[in-house]
């Protein structure tokens, strides 16, 4: 019978969690969309600041779950979502979410899905900002910009992504943590099977 | 979700849903490949052209194309304004519109149009259900992703439900006028939290439920819908060959504007 | 117990299993057999660990779900079907044939056989739709529980679970289950738990009784227990057949030796006058005449007049004419979904509303306003937390006010203490049990002591003894000049506390009238 071994496959559960979570900043996204058309075209690039927005589900994800795969699990699943929503921006969101997804997961790997802290999911938001500029420098032409412009866009989008999908997202799954429902989430320890003797 | 209004069904809604998906996420990975603006410009005619199949009235498919208008203008008006180019049309302070960075901010816009064309098309007619049927029947997909998806669409609705009555309860509780309009993070988890530890205990509930109707990893299974190739397939596939390289040949061998072959 | 020798079907020695993170055990030793065809019924008071034993029993734990448990022996079935209290979560698909057919999938079923079945497992429960098809969204919460009763059976299960399966239906909707139960239950093996036990009671044949320390405290047939236990189930705070009557004559004692002033006497006047109201079925105007009378209030606490409440164009609630005294206690019924939420958002300004409407003799105002008038109470008490301690969720309601953090702090805790949730003001409000979360939503609105209170469903899920201390708690307040307007759904509290019921049908106020007496 389940004995407290670690196993870092994705049950149902997890699967479900995180693709219901995706869920949720799906219809965020589709809020959020058009506020950042709107921010668009004064050419300053505030609406890089809000950018991140698209890399939080990914992180905050992993961030409830801690497993390998969850990270991009939740980007593309979000990215599905906003699809059959309608998103103005259509199939591109599933490429930039399969890829940013994989910028993030990236660093969760780098520390072996072991260490869950705010510098890990700060570098994670950067590996996904990282990954939608690679994307971003083939169908925007962004080096194309007047370089004040241009440095201005990438700065932007790696403030913005740091402050909302690492930081943020890392105090809301912190501040969902204190409601309890990510509890039955972690494996059982040792200690509560002994306690059972 | 649109696929909840009435409409036609038409031969689009019977091309393989998984099928549909790859060609038209290769059709991104052309997109970006596209430097010509004047076959840019053809294809996003193409891809547009196919949405007279979607089966839904005009009136409709203007709605929900009128935010590719928004992203038109968003994607093209910054590199207009701030490109880099020689050639001169106006300059005012920061804003510097060259004749390069007028063109390729027209070629982003014909870009993002190709592809809210592509997603609309696949959103108005694809079917959640026979998707991911597809993607575990062709495309091998672990049932356990299809079935989550299938289950996690189901909660859209009961989500907006419970969006609302957040709303309620929070103008009700006096929460809005007690905290600053500029706090993001505050707003954002006092809708957020609630909305996703709901969501969290609700998926848990689901899976379990799932699980005690004899839901099974790794398990053998029949399938309910079977979704096959058609012969809608063989006219999607060839819609897009043939028209893509009629727009390709026209685009290179009678262009709007000769100057126009590499935006880059 | 039983004389027959049927082969045991599940079964259980010396469970133990406790919450993770958790100090107590929920279990300390349990050990049950139950036979083939038995119809068991568990009760317990709320948190006594019903479901999670539920779960054990049918292999959900530790199959899906990990609750450290550990056992000498155990039996489970080999397919349990299960049904669970929620309606909404218990679906993967969108349409009803699919979901049967999801079960079948996993049965492995051929796909040519399937239509067939699933039309033979919807005719079982009573379902019946065009093709089969049916989108679970738009269907009543009593049929979504019948639809999973279809697709348990379809698992064509040896056992069947139900955990309270009826909790969050209306009338009708719980006698279609319970009828549809009566008639698949043939020859199959039956664990219930249910609070609403009247009408099962003559289902079962075997009640087991949780202590709330998670004991097995009784065990024997359902006349039985009924007959020998009742002192027992009466200081558990279980519910059992005539445990309203015996709690009338209680609340009757002690308001008499309280103030010699009690509902009887109120009872007597309605009861004049309902032949009044006879007459003139549906009007209000005589009513509130009487209610003038015994109440010195020249205002009526609210008045509506061709009110209207409106989601977009459509209008989800209409009222012809109505008036709430200070004093009245009105209950608002009618079917799942007929708009009795709708009546209580309008009124609280929250839809788009039409019409004449009062509060106390003034313009309602925005929501915000509204709220100082107003306390109220969602159905779904998740949503109205905002704080992350109980202690902080009812001194939130306090804020605003004019009070002292000293005297905030004293209300907040004689609050709780009337709730009785004084041992839990460091909980954060999403790790109580249910009916210690809508015992929670309830404090919270009442602290602030408006005049006015709307209160959705306040005590639904809730055990025998804390839906006694609640409605003491409404009745005194009542009596010192509240106006009170609930939505529920049952019976009893209908018949004995409240002064008026508002009849909810299809978005219509269909009837005002006083309560009758039985
Ligand atoms: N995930 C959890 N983590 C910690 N404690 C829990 C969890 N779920 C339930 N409990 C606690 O375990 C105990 C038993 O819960 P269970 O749901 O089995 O009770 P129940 O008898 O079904 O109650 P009710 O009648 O209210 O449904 C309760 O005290 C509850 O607070
Ligand atoms: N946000 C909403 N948008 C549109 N329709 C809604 C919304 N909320 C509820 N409804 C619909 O309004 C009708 C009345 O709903 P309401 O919640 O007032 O019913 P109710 O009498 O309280 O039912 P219950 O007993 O299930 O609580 C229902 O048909 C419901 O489907
Ligand atoms: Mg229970
Ligand atoms: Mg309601």
């Amino acid at each position: 019978m389940g004995n407290a071994v670690r196993s870092n496959k994705l049950r149902l559960t997890d699967i479900l969690v995180t693709i219901v979570i995706a869920v949720v900043f799906g219809v965020i996204y589709k809020i959020w969309g058009p506020t950042y058309d709107l921010m668009k075209p004064f050419g300053i690039h505030a609406e890089q600041m809000i950018y991140g927005m698209w890399f939080m589900a990914g992180t905050f994800a992993f961030v409830v779950i801690r497993k390998p795969g969850v990270a991009i699990l939740a980007e593309v699943a979000a990215a599905t979502v906003s699809a059959f929503l309608g998103s103005e921006w259509g199939m591109s969101t599933l490429v930039y979410g399969l890829l940013q997804g994989l910028g993030a997961e990236v660093f969760f790997a780098a520390f072996r899905y072991r260490l869950t802290n705010l510098m890990v999911t700060c570098l994670a938001a950067v590996g996904a900002a990282a990954a939608s500029l690679i994307l971003d420098y083939q169908y925007g032409y962004i080096d194309s910009l007047s370089a004040w412009n241009y440095t201005l866009f990438i700065g932007f989008r790696f403030l913005g992504s740091i402050i909302i999908a690492g930081v943020f997202a890392y105090y809301l799954a912190k501040a969902l943590e204190l409601t309890g429902v990510t509890r039955s989430l972690r494996p059982v320890s040792k200690q509560d099977y002994e306690a059972l003797d | 979700m649109q696929i909840s209004f009435p409409h036609r069904e038409t031969w689009l809604h019977a091309v393989n849903p998984g099928l549909k998906l790859v060609i038209l996420t290769l059709m991104f990975i052309m997109v970006i490949l596209i430097h010509n603006l004047n076959v840019m410009a053809n294809v996003a005619v193409v891809m547009l052209l196919l949405l007279c199949w979607s089966g839904h009235p005009w009136y409709r498919l203007l709605l929900y194309a009128s935010p590719f208008i928004l992203v038109f203008i968003s994607t093209s008006t910054g590199m207009m304004m701030f490109g880099k180019g020689e050639t001169t049309w106006f300059r005012s302070g920061l804003i510097h519109i060259t004749e390069e960075s007028f063109y390729r901010g027209l070629h982003l816009g014909f870009r993002s149009l190709s592809m809210a064309a592509a997603g609309l098309l696949f959103g108005l007619t694809t079917k959640p259900v026979r998707l991911f049927y597809s993607l575990m029947q062709q495309w091998r997909l672990p049932a356990k992703y299809a079935y989550s998806f299938l289950a996690a669409m189901r909660m859209i609705p009961i989500l907006l439900d419970e969006f609302q009555t957040l709303r309620y309860a929070i103008r009700i509780r006096g929460t809005k006028q007690r905290s600053s309009r500029w706090n993001l993070y505050g707003t954002l988890k006092r809708y957020a939290i609630p909305l996703l530890a709901q969501s969290i205990r609700r998926a848990q509930r689901m899976a379990i439920a799932m699980e005690a109707k004899g839901f099974a990893e790794g398990q053998s299974r029949t399938y309910y819908v079977q979704v096959g190739y058609s012969r809608a397939d063989l006219w999607f596939t060839l819609y897009y060959v043939i028209l893509l390289s009629t727009a390709f040949a026209l685009g290179i061998l009678y262009p709007y504007h000769p100057h126009l072959v590499d935006v880059r | 117990m039983h004389e027959e020798e049927r082969p045991q079907v599940v079964g259980v020695n010396n469970l133990r299993c406790k919450f993770p993170g958790e100090q107590a055990l929920l279990f300390q030793g349990l050990s049950l057999t139950i036979r083939q065809g038995e119809k068991v019924l568990l009760l317990g008071p709320s948190g006594s660990g019903k479901s999670t034993l539920l779960q054990i029993l049918s292999g959900i734990i530790p199959n899906s779900v990990e609750i450290p448990m550990k056992c000498d022996e155990i039996q489970v079935p080999k397919q349990a079907g299960f049904v669970f209290q929620d309606p909404d979560t218990q679906f993967c698909m969108s349409y009803t044939d699919e979901e049967i057919a999801f079960v079948l999938e996993n049965r492995n079923i051929p796909r040519e056989h399937m239509p067939e079945q699933i039309s033979q497992y919807l005719n079982q429960v009573g379902l019946k739709f065009e093709r089969n098809r049916q989108l679970i969204h738009s269907m009543s919460q009593g049929m979504k529980q019948r639809l999973a009763m279809a697709s348990m059976l379809a698992m064509q299960p040896d056992v069947l679970f139900l955990d309270e399966p009826t909790a969050l239906l209306d009338d009708e909707g719980t006698t279609q289950v319970w009828d549809t139960v009566k008639q698949i239950m043939q020859n199959k093996t039956l664990i219930i738990v249910e609070h609403k036990i009247n009408e099962i009671v003559g289902l079962v044949d075997r009640i087991i009784v949780l202590s709330p320390d998670g004991k097995i405290v009784a065990d024997d047939r359902a006349e039985q227990i009924f007959a020998d236990h009742r002192e027992m189930l009466r200081d558990y705070g279980i519910w059992y057949p005539g445990v309203w009557d015996e709690q009338e004559q209680e609340h009757g004692e002690n308001q008499k030796q309280e103030q010699g002033l009690h509902r009887s006497s109120n009872r007597l006047a309605s009861e004049d006058y309902r032949v009044m109201t006879d007459t003139e079925p549906g009007k209000t105007g005589s009513l509130t005449d009487l209610v003038k009378m015994s109440t010195p209030e020249a205002e009526p606490a609210l008045e509506l007049q061709h009110f209207t409440g409106w989601r977009g164009k459509t209008p989800f609630i209409e009222i012809e004419l109505a008036q709430v005294w200070h004093g009245d206690w009105i209950a608002v019924v009618g079917a799942n979904g007929a708009g009795k939420s709708s009546l209580l958002l309008a009124l609280m300004n929250i839809l788009k509303t039409t019409g004449y409407y009062r509060v106390e003799g003034q313009l309602p105002g925005k929501t915000e306003k509204l709220a100082d008038h107003i306390a109220f109470v969602f159905q779904n008490p998740e949503f109205q937390f905002v704080a992350h301690s109980v202690k902080d969720e009812v001194e939130f309601s306090l804020l605003s006010g004019t009070l002292s953090a000293e005297e905030q702090h004293q209300q907040t805790h004689a609050m709780l203490e009337q709730f009785n949730l004084q041992n839990l003001t460091d909980r954060h409000p999403y790790q109580l049990s249910m009916g210690q979360k809508r015992r929670l939503s309830v404090a919270s609105a009442l602290v602030r002591e408006q005049r006015i209170l709307l209160l959705d469903e306040p005590t639904f899920g809730q055990d025998a003894r804390n839906t006694f201390a609640m409605l003491s708690q409404l009745e005194r307040l009542r009596r010192q000049g509240t106006a009170i307007i609930m939505v529920t759904h049952d019976r009893e509290i209908v018949k004995r506390y409240c002064t008026h019921v508002w009849t909810i049908d299809k978005g219509r106020l269909i009837d005002a009238d006083l309560v009758s007496t039985p």
